[in-house]
């Protein structure tokens, strides 16, 4: 059916109370046979129920979620795990039905929710061009048409005749995108794509975002990258356990996700919380002078403060705050036992607080995780995520490596050069 | 629509709704992506022989080793009769569609589950997956065939006008692959049993058609009952077609017909009804 000319006209995508019901029995179990049901029926028989006595456990991961967005619009969808983001775009992408409520589509789709599912390994990267392609679907004359160009744009004109099993992950991501990237979708549904591949490519892929943004595409944009989402989209959608929670400028938003972030569990780390003798309670972000804050700029200092508390004595505990870019890059940490502090913790209730020296960091997004180990960097007894902060600087970014700091410079014939105020000391003002 | 809006004007807006029982077959969708299903089967052929030492000959190798087997164990040694024809044709007639059948079926009905990544990402049409499963093991039956025909020359045989409806009886047999691989997919995609039970079924099927044994030497009364086999009337009109053995049996052959387009129409509608679902539970 063709859009009629609706009041809806230059809506891209309408949602009208979407819900999606997974039912918990089966989830993860995914090899069920036959066995396992008959096996259930029979020991539902012998308790004398009829069928299963205990009804399939279901849980909603989306929830009456509506929205509307424009064509145009460049929308991120935030949220911690679990919040229903992916199950959002699985909707949307029409991989999975919704359980309740609809949604309305106009343009071309194409999404990206986990590059490079539709390549075969033993095709060469130039039959999977055209398979993956037609999978998103691309005609074959287009595909045909554009064959070149995703070939530059992948930078893989050497290799596209060699099977794609041998391809190094970086290779295959780039091929994956470029097909997709050459879609030209009205409307994008990305997820988490962008934090793939190595820092030019991701220049390259936010280039091409750039692109369809001028061509009044509209991008959805899943990501945990508070730093891409607040550079294409406008606009965010904040889910929590399958509503949604806010839906307006990303400023707001963003802050919503942060606030919700601070104290969130560290992801390779929250195995081992079993039987911890410190907890972190709090952790404050503030300036020199204790006032709190979020955005500091190029070589201001910043202290931390931490609170918490202990169930048992330890002796000596080496505290560590990491600092922790947003793509994931662990850029520095301090340590009190690196620094020469022996901590003594009194039972109960402590608080420890850290200034940091004049940051370094280009300007990005970071968080915070503490860490604390036993004496001598042994066994982990804590750890906790907590705040995040932004480093602003008029030109330092990631192009920059993590960190910037003036070199001492000299000429051959041992002159000092005459200087002159740089940049990147003239940060702040 | 409004060409200001949106860029291209065949562009068509997408409802998004939860799953009703009876849905619309949606076969215009499938048209849209055609080209999928040509790359689809495109890729089964390029990869089913990559990587293997003699590659394609595999496509020949399998039919000419059954008929072997085949002319020594059941020709030789049981002396099956085969109706006046040498018993190795009378057996390569048989064992070339009922190959690529048994073959369609395995395919057609682990295809789904073979692609879980690209079912659990990305949307496209489901139907093209059995669609294309069952068509590509037509180009190992099209080699196969030029075997039969060589065969048939040294057994010099003569080639009739008949052959002409060889290709009626080759498309009831892949009606009849797909409407099985439209029930047991989706089933599969629920149930891993499925890929466990199913060379069992096909050997036991096998041997309830007319391969090794003509089907003269089944008594009379258990004919019809043998004829709701629809794989007997798709045997029974290879060989009338390639070898003019007696006349057909119209009979066994309508029946296949019938049933064929039964299961097939169910297999749709239940397929239809079931690939909602599968994203979430492969």
């Amino acid at each position: 059916m063709r859009t009629s000319s609706d009041p809806a006209d230059s809506i891209a995508i309408e949602a009208r109370g979407l819900g999606k019901k997974y039912r918990l029995q089966g989830r993860g179990r995914r090899h069920d046979t036959v066995r396992d049901i008959l096996a259930s029926a029979f020991t539902a028989a012998l308790k004398g129920g009829r069928g299963p006595n205990r009804p399939a456990e279901s849980f909603w991961a989306l929830k009456d979620v509506s929205f509307q967005i424009r064509h145009g619009e460049n929308v991120g969808v935030l949220g911690l795990n679990g919040a229903g983001k992916s199950t959002l775009l699985k909707v949307l992408s029409r991989v999975t039905a919704p359980t309740t409520g609809q949604a309305r589509i106009h343009g071309r789709l194409g999404s990206l929710l986990e590059v490079g599912t539709g390549f075969h390994g033993e095709l060469t990267g130039r039959e999977n061009i055209f398979l993956y392609g037609a999978i998103l679907g691309m005609k074959k004359s287009e595909t045909e048409r554009k064959f070149e160009e995703i070939v530059a744009f992948a930078e893989l004109d050497e290799f596209i005749n060699m099977p794609v099993k041998r391809y190094s992950s970086g290779m295959y991501v780039r091929l994956a995108f470029a097909v997709a990237a050459h879609l030209e979708p009205d409307i994008l549904l990305l997820d988490e794509v962008l934090s793939v591949g190595d820092l030019p490519f991701q220049r390259k892929c936010m280039e091409f975002a750039r692109n369809l943004q001028k061509r009044r595409a509209t991008i959805i944009l899943v990501s945990h990258n508070m730093f891409s989402i607040k550079s294409m989209c406008d606009r965010v959608i904040y889910l929590r356990g399958g509503r949604v929670q806010f839906d307006g400028a990303t400023e707001k938003g963003v802050e919503l996700y942060e606030a919700d972030c601070r104290l969130s569990a560290v992801p390779w780390a929250s195995h081992e919380a079993a039987d911890w003798p410190i907890a972190i309670t709090d952790v404050t972000v503030m300036d020199e002078t204790h006032a709190p804050r979020a955005i500091f700029d190029h070589g201001e200092r910043m202290r931390v403060r931490v609170d918490y508390t202990t169930t048992r004595s330890v002796d000596a505990p080496n505290f560590v705050i990491s600092i922790v870019r947003s793509d994931g890059v662990a850029c520095c940490c301090y340590s009190t036992e690196l620094d020469g502090i022996v901590v003594t913790p009194s039972s109960g209730r402590g608080v420890i607080e850290l200034l940091t020296p004049p940051l370094a960091l280009i300007s990005e997004h970071y968080r915070i995780e503490i860490l604390v180990r036993e004496k001598g960097f042994q066994k982990l007894i804590c750890a906790q995520g907590g705040g995040s902060f932004h480093v602003r600087h008029p030109m330092l970014d990631t192009h920059f490596g993590v960190f910037h700091e003036p070199g001492a410079w000299e000429l051959e014939d041992g002159r000092r050069p005459a200087t002159l105020r740089t940049i990147a000391m003239g940060a702040g003002s | 629509m409004t060409a200001a809006t949106l860029p291209k004007p065949d562009h068509l807006s997408i409802d998004i709704r939860p799953g009703r029982a009876l849905g619309k077959l949606e076969l215009g969708e499938l048209w849209r992506y055609r080209e999928l299903l040509y790359f689809l089967i495109l890729r089964e052929l390029k990869i089913r022989y990559r990587q293997a030492a003699i590659g394609a000959a595999w496509a020949l190798i399998q039919p000419i080793m059954t008929v072997a087997i085949f002319s020594v164990v059941f020709g030789h040694f049981a002396k099956m009769p085969s109706g006046g024809v040498p018993y190795p044709i009378f057996a390569f007639t048989a064992v070339l569609p009922w190959m690529y059948f048994a073959e369609a079926v395995r395919r057609g009905s682990t295809g789904l589950v073979g692609d879980s990544d690209l079912i659990r990402k990305i949307y496209f049409p489901r139907l093209l997956v059995p669609l294309a499963m069952v068509a590509a093991p037509l180009i190992d039956f099209a080699a196969g065939f030029v075997v039969l025909l060589a065969i048939l020359a040294f057994y010099q045989v003569q080639i009739t006008i008949y052959i002409l409806l060889l290709p009626l009886f080759l498309l009831v047999a892949l009606g009849l692959s797909l409407s099985v691989a439209l029930w047991l997919g989706p089933l599969s995609v629920r149930f891993r049993d499925v890929m466990h039970a199913l060379p069992f079924v096909i050997q036991v099927w096998m041997y309830a058609s007319p391969i090794a044994y003509p089907m003269a030497i089944v008594p009379e009364r258990w004919r019809l009952l043998y004829s709701l086999n629809p794989m007997v009337g798709v045997i029974e009109g290879f060989r009338w077609v390639l070898l003019r053995d007696g006349h057909p049996d119209f009979r066994a052959i309508a029946i296949s017909c019938v049933i064929i387009s039964a299961c097939l129409v169910g297999g749709l509608v239940y397929f239809k009804k079931m690939e909602r679902s599968f994203a979430d539970v492969i």
